[in-house]
């Protein structure tokens, strides 16, 4: 197939400074948990993405010095030969595949808390970050200016040498330069600060200097928040950014431009939820304007013609991406090739970011379970090994992990039979994105759907049958497949069965009329009365979600969480707004309680900090503490229970019971994947799918292999040359 | 009682295509297969005729058509039925629902078949003609989109629902032996099991040409035809104006359309 | 003089719409080549219909007295058998209708006459009959001939030609039927459940929906667009026979031919042969789908490749 023609702009190339992208796609510094201690795992990542197409790739942000430690938050880094060795193996790889390779040179401020270096940072101002409270910086006289700006030069220098061809100076998300510029962070009175050319004085020193160290081997890119979302208290893009851009122009050979700031990131990576697509254009737009040199932006793109549009219509150069970079590597080689329906499309969960806010683990991704596996497992998107044997599959369920499956199994070569009693493919996707703003979660469903269409018409055995009666353990012994795999999702406990108690709530009951799990919500199929209480016992986004529907539908919502509502949602940068929606719509949250009991329209609610706080032994049977005394009923005339989850196993346990006729019916094995194993992520049930698919040949494919580790190595020193026994001063 | 169950492999154009050399026909390298929507019900009701009637019924699957349509009656053979017929011969190329007629007429009285279940019309050239055609020159009695059927073995006579337009159906009896074309919705397809595949591949399908029935190369193929392609080409039709953008902007434009064509300001 | 007889259909005591039509095509086709027109009406009370079917163009009104009036195949054919040896027409023209499948096939393979169905276009070259008729779903067009052939059977496409409205005086003659072995016997005819008292066929605005509903959950999103918008809900044959929707909803050859529609808005339909026999003839067709290469965009006047849903969610804010 050939590439439409109106995506041709995107494959111009385009100079930056000494260096030449050979097409518009240009993904942005991002995390992916590798940093400079995991190089397999770095280099894999990045260069996977230029072999798919991608112009350029940088590292995560890099920190420059120690001064500029995140722990536990992972961050690149490159203070010493060390880390210069090991990020070459990055570069040679992008290399090889033809693209070029930066890093975004990072000094965080009060906002890296440097919990491994425990060094004190510097700032424009002292202040204790709003994002990291703790941590105070120092305010920098004009030595430390000095040595500050010696360290981005320094860092450049080891760039270069690592065979980097961008060097940014990095300016967004409220770190150094920025701070500089922002009245939020800058009071100073000196040179620095003050007037907006005072303010910006660090920020474009520090680019001349960086440029002088190393602008003839590599392109300078400076990445920019051209408002920081505060009105006039931060930095605006009409006032501020257009003048600053005309300042610092000559000194960058590409711009790369978002909005907001740190503590509310989510601005910049909008989550589905609530931004669309090129949503940061309204601000970004600006800045060609008033620049003579190329810029870039992200806004979550994903739709090559609305990228065709946004580099045509003059509002950006090239088009920057992260998250649409993490669900498809491949994304440009697939506009290439004409090949679009093919893309994965990020649905902006941001389960990615997710990871690294907790601080540590590697990505994963929920549109690409290959995400995060390159080195570690050797996954590559495209690319399946060819299957093992002859074996037939009979996959139960289309949901996350029974479609994840079924695709790698057919992309293999196996046989497969994907069955579900629903009358599309998704399983509980189907359910799910029909939340309020999760419509693009269903981008999930779409792909796998799109591609078993395309895959069961290449090998006439497999089928997928939709829409039929749930199977027996009878019907799957006589299926006549050698393999089962068992992906019969999770429900909600229908009892008020929850993480605190480990028990359901006496009197909750989702049969009668006055209770509800969210599928019946969901479903429709039950009246819903005017006053609802949501019990929850969830940390993701089921209650909130159900909240904003069902006040969206007329009702008038109440709260009850035992846990932190929406806990998760902070990982995924969707907290702050879900609280103001939450706001906005008037739901009440009443936070740290439980229930002790339920009657058809009312519930007992209990503080779960109720009882005392000292704690002495008094015997068996009796709690160390004074129990708490303190309950209060709450009316309602409906209640949703959003207490837990529990897997689907009828199936799966009916079959491992009858073991002993497995033989005689020529199944040679039976397996559980996704929620039906345990609930999880929907990110996390997908990988059981495809990593089931990828190790079926194992003697135990039901448990997973070991996964190639990156760690230090006895015996070899982080620094050439140096040392690696145990020594103490003396 | 014997059932014989004519299924149809047809052709599905994909995006690019060309047409053949002599102008008559899409280029088959540019076709993709599949069977015949409305034979799936054809062969369900069969099934269910067996299922229900146990060793009183037989149901034959055939096929017109070359080696690539074996895939229709494995298709078949995978959900039931004991054994396939297949007839092919170079001298079929190009037959019309009239010529291929002729095969499952002599199949029909070679099998000494009660019934000949078709399906109302296949989806590439949509004659809906093959079924009664086959009664015509059987001389049986016939019944054309059948809706519903009551069926006993050794019946001389059975109750069908012709599903007529503007959703009128009409309750007749027809006189066995007959010919019934069947259409959408009569039952609902069963999806054939990984052990029915299996099994089908070991199912015995017989293949023979139209000379084994006695017929000549003039009363099959385009000879044997009531009609011939003079030519088969893309129609030059104004191609509806895509309306692209934004979702937000092509429903903006859906509904100016609208309120322009209902008179609205 | 050479003949084109056409067969004139009739139910529940009203001739069909589309036998005007079909005569409508057998006086166009005369034009060309100076034959005459004569059409034959099989009934058990002929001269009912025959005073409907007075029209310009028409030169002989052929009553045939048969002992039932309801459509019995048998006998349509030993009746239509009859005229044809009698009056050896070169062409015979019928609807492609339900009860025209039933008997003209078998009255070409009993006379091996040249046969085509749902023809839509009909024209001499030289001497040469040539009847066009769609393939592969509506994507390509055939040109067929019939060398050799005295006499050529075709079923027209509905919709197509314009019935006359010109009145004349037709002369009326008696053709005696022969007898019939009747293998099939009618017992009643069915109505379908009106449980709407919506005539789709009368509407002039349509928003009909398909199998990309995919459910039945999501019907009520389109019947309230529909409300909103002003337009009448229709389907497509598979929403008919889930049950989502009462048959009196469907759009089709087996559901209604919305003669009344102006404008058509579909939603997730591909548009399969019998739906567009339904549908195609109607000016303004806007036809919403996610596959690019669905039929239905072969007929419509625009086309939006998209989802369904996202389109409907915002169409609604332009309406209410």
């Amino acid at each position: 197939m050939a590439r439409d023609s109106k995506h041709d702009i995107l494959f111009e190339p385009i100079q930056i400074g000494p260096k030449v992208l050979r097409n518009r796609f240009y993904q942005v510094p991002h995390c992916i948990g590798a940093g400079s201690d995991k190089p397999g795992f770095q280099a894999a990542n990045r260069s996977l993405k230029v072999e798919g197409g991608w112009a350029a790739v940088n590292t995560e942000y890099l920190s420059i010095h120690p001064e500029s430690d995140d722990t536990h938050r992972l961050s690149a880094r490159l203070w010493d030969e060390g880390d210069v060795r090991n990020l070459r193996a990055m570069t040679d790889a992008v290399h090889k595949h033809d693209g070029l390779c930066g890093v975004e040179m990072w000094y965080g401020g009060s906002h890296a808390p440097c919990m491994e270096s425990r060094c004190t940072p510097r700032g424009p101002s002292q202040y204790a970050s709003e994002f990291e409270t703790m941590t105070y910086c120092k305010e920098m006289d004009l030595d430390d200016i000095q040595m500050v700006q010696g360290y981005y030069v320094d860092a450049a220098k080891r760039a270069r040498d690592a065979g980097f061809d961008i060097v940014y100076v990095y300016g967004a998300h409220s770190y150094l330069p920025l701070q500089f510029l922002s009245p939020y962070y800058n009071k100073r009175t000196d040179g620095y600060g003050g007037s907006l050319e005072n303010r910006a004085r660090f920020w474009i020193e520090t680019l001349e200097k960086v440029k002088q160290a190393v602008g003839d081997d590599c392109a300078i890119a400076t990445r920019f928040a051209v408002d920081t979302l505060i009105a006039d208290a931060g930095v605006e893009v009409e006032r501020d950014a257009l003048k600053f851009v005309k300042l610092a122009d000559d000194f960058v050979d590409v711009w790369d431009v978002n909005v907001g700031d740190i503590a509310e990131w989510g601005e910049d990576a909008g989550p589905s939820r609530f931004y669309l697509q090129g949503h940061q254009l309204p601000w970004q737009r600006f800045i060609k304007q008033v620049s003579k040199k190329p810029v870039l932006g992200v806004g979550r793109f994903t739709d090559p013609d609305k990228m065709a549009e946004v580099i045509r219509s003059g509002q950006l150069d090239i088009i920057g991406a992260a998250r649409p970079s993490i669900a498809d590597p491949f994304l440009p080689e697939k506009i290439n090739q004409g090949r679009v329906d093919d893309i994965r499309t990020c649905i902006g969960c941001n389960v990615c970011i997710s990871r690294w806010e907790i601080g540590g683990p590697p990505m994963i991704c929920t549109q690409n379970a290959t995400s995060g596996e390159e080195y570690r497992r050797g996954w590559h998107p495209e690319k399946f090994p060819k299957a093992g044997s002859d074996d037939s599959f009979l996959v139960v369920g289309s949901g996350p992990s029974g479609s994840e499956c079924a695709r790698v199994l057919m992309e293999r070569g196996y046989t497969v039979h994907l069955v579900d009693s629903g009358e599309k493919i998704g399983g509980s996707t189907n359910s799910i994105a029909t939340l309020p703003g999760l419509g693009e979660w269903g981008y999930h469903r779409d792909y796998r759907e799109v591609q078993l269409d395309k895959l069961v018409k290449k090998n006439k055995d497999s089928q997928i049958a939709l829409g039929v009666k749930p199977l027996t353990v009878d019907d799957c012994l006589e299926y006549g497949a050698d393999k089962i795999v068992i992906a019969t999702g999770a429900s909600w406990n229908t009892d008020g069965n929850n993480a605190l108690t480990h028990d359901p709530v006496e009197g909750i009951d989702t049969s009668t009329p006055t209770h509800l799990t969210p599928e019946q919500v969901l479903e429709g199929s039950k009246p819903i009365g005017k006053k609802v209480l949501i019990l929850n016992c969830d940390p993701y986004y089921m209650a909130p979600s159900l909240a904003q529907k069902l006040t969206e539908d007329g009702h008038q919502v109440t709260v009850a969480s035992g846990v932190s509502l929406g806990n998760y949602m902070h990982f995924t940068l969707e907290a702050p707004n879900m609280h103001r929606m939450m706001h906005e719509l008037g739901i009440e949250v009443i936070g740290d309680v439980w229930a002790s009991k339920a009657e058809a329209n009312r519930i007992q609610l209990y503080p779960i900090f109720g009882d005392g706080y000292r704690r002495e032994y008094r015997g068996p049977g009796k709690l160390p503490r004074r129990e708490n005394t303190h309950f209060d009923w709450h009316e309602f005339d409906s209640l949703v229970v959003c207490t837990g989850r529990h897997s689907n196993t009828e199936l799966y346990e009916g079959l491992k019971t009858r073991k002993d006729e497995w033989a005689e019916n020529d199944v040679k094995g039976v397996y559980v994947i996704g929620d039906a194993w345990a609930p999880k992520l929907m990110a996390d049930a997908t990988f059981d799918g495809q990593r089931l698919a990828r190790e079926i040949e194992l003697d135990d494919p039901q448990h997973p292999k070991p996964y190639r580790r990156e760690v230090a190595v006895w015996g070899a020193p982080h620094m050439p040359g140096d040392t690696f026994e145990i020594e103490y001063e003396s | 009682m014997k059932i014989l169950v004519p299924v149809k492999q047809v052709g599905i154009i994909d995006e690019d295509y060309e047409i053949r050399d002599d102008g008559k026909n899409v280029d088959v390298d540019f076709l993709d297969y599949e069977i015949n929507e409305w034979d799936n019900y054809s062969w369900e009701l069969a099934l269910n005729l067996q299922e229900t009637y146990g060793e009183a019924v037989e149901i034959v699957p055939l096929t017109v058509g070359p080696d690539e349509a074996e895939d229709v009656l494995l298709n078949c053979l995978a959900k039931g039925g004991e054994r396939g017929i297949r007839v092919w011969d170079d001298a079929l190329v190009d037959s019309d629902s009239m010529a291929i007629a002729q095969v499952i007429a002599k199949v029909a009285e070679h099998e000494n078949a009660d019934y000949v279940l078709t399906g109302t019309l296949s989806s590439d050239h949509s004659f809906a003609a093959t079924g009664m055609c086959v009664a015509g020159l059987l001389n049986w009695a016939h019944a054309a989109v059948v809706s519903k059927v009551d069926i006993t073995p050794d019946a001389q006579q059975i109750t069908v629902n012709r599903e007529l337009e503007a959703g009128i159906e009409e309750e007749i009896t027809v006189e066995s032996p007959a010919v019934l074309s069947i259409q959408l919705g009569i039952n609902e397809p069963r999806y054939a099991s990984l052990r029915g595949i299996k099994q089908a591949k070991a199912k015995p399908v017989e293949v023979m040409s139209h000379k084994d029935f006695g017929l000549t190369d003039a009363e099959v193929g385009e000879m044997g035809s009531l009609s011939k392609v003079r030519k088969m080409y893309a129609p030059e039709h104004s191609q509806a104006e895509l309306i692209e953008g934004t979702v937000a902007e092509q429903a903006k434009r859906i509904a100016e359309i609208v309120k322009e064509l209902k008179g609205d300001t | 003089m050479n003949k084109i007889m056409v067969i004139a259909e009739h139910r529940l005591g009203e001739l069909t719409a589309a036998t005007f039509e079909v005569i409508a095509a057998a006086v166009e086709l005369k034009q060309t080549k100076g034959f005459s027109v004569n059409v034959a009406v099989l009934a058990s009370n002929p001269a009912e219909f025959s005073a409907k079917l007075n029209i310009a163009g028409v030169d002989e009104i052929i009553e045939v007295l048969i002992q039932e009036n309801q459509f019995q195949t048998d006998t349509y054919e030993a009746v239509i058998n009859s005229l044809l040896d009698e009056y050896a027409p070169s062409v015979v023209l019928t609807s492609n209708s339900i009860d025209a499948w039933s008997c003209m096939p078998i009255i070409a393979a009993k006379r091996q006459c040249g046969f085509a169905t749902d023809v839509f276009a009909l024209n001499y070259d030289g001497d040469d009959l040539i009847a066009t008729r769609a393939a592969y779903g509506e994507k390509m067009h055939v040109d067929l001939e019939f060398p050799d052939k005295e006499t050529v059977l075709i079923t027209l496409r509905g919709n197509t030609y314009k019935p006359i409205e010109q009145e004349a005086s037709v002369p009326v003659s008696s053709f005696s039927a022969p007898s019939v072995n009747a293998r099939t016997t009618h017992k009643r005819f069915i109505e379908p459940e009106t449980t709407s008292d919506v005539d789709i066929a009368q509407a002039e605005l349509l928003l009909s929906i398909g199998r990309g509903i995919e459910n039945e959950d999501n019907i009520e999103q389109f019947e309230e667009l529909a409300d909103t918008m002003g337009f009448t809900l229709g389907c497509s044959r598979p929403i008919a026979d889930n049950g989502w929707l009462p048959k009196s909803r469907q759009v089709g050859q087996s559901g209604k031919i919305v003669v009344a529609c102006n404008t058509y808005l579909a939603f997730g339909i591909s548009g399969s042969v019998q739906h567009m026999a339904g549908m195609k003839h109607v000016p303004n067709i806007i036809a919403v789908n996610t596959d690019a290469e669905a039929s239905i965009f072969i007929i419509a006047k625009y086309g939006v490749v998209a989802d369904m849903f996202e389109i409907a969610d915002e169409l609604i804010n332009h309406f209410e």
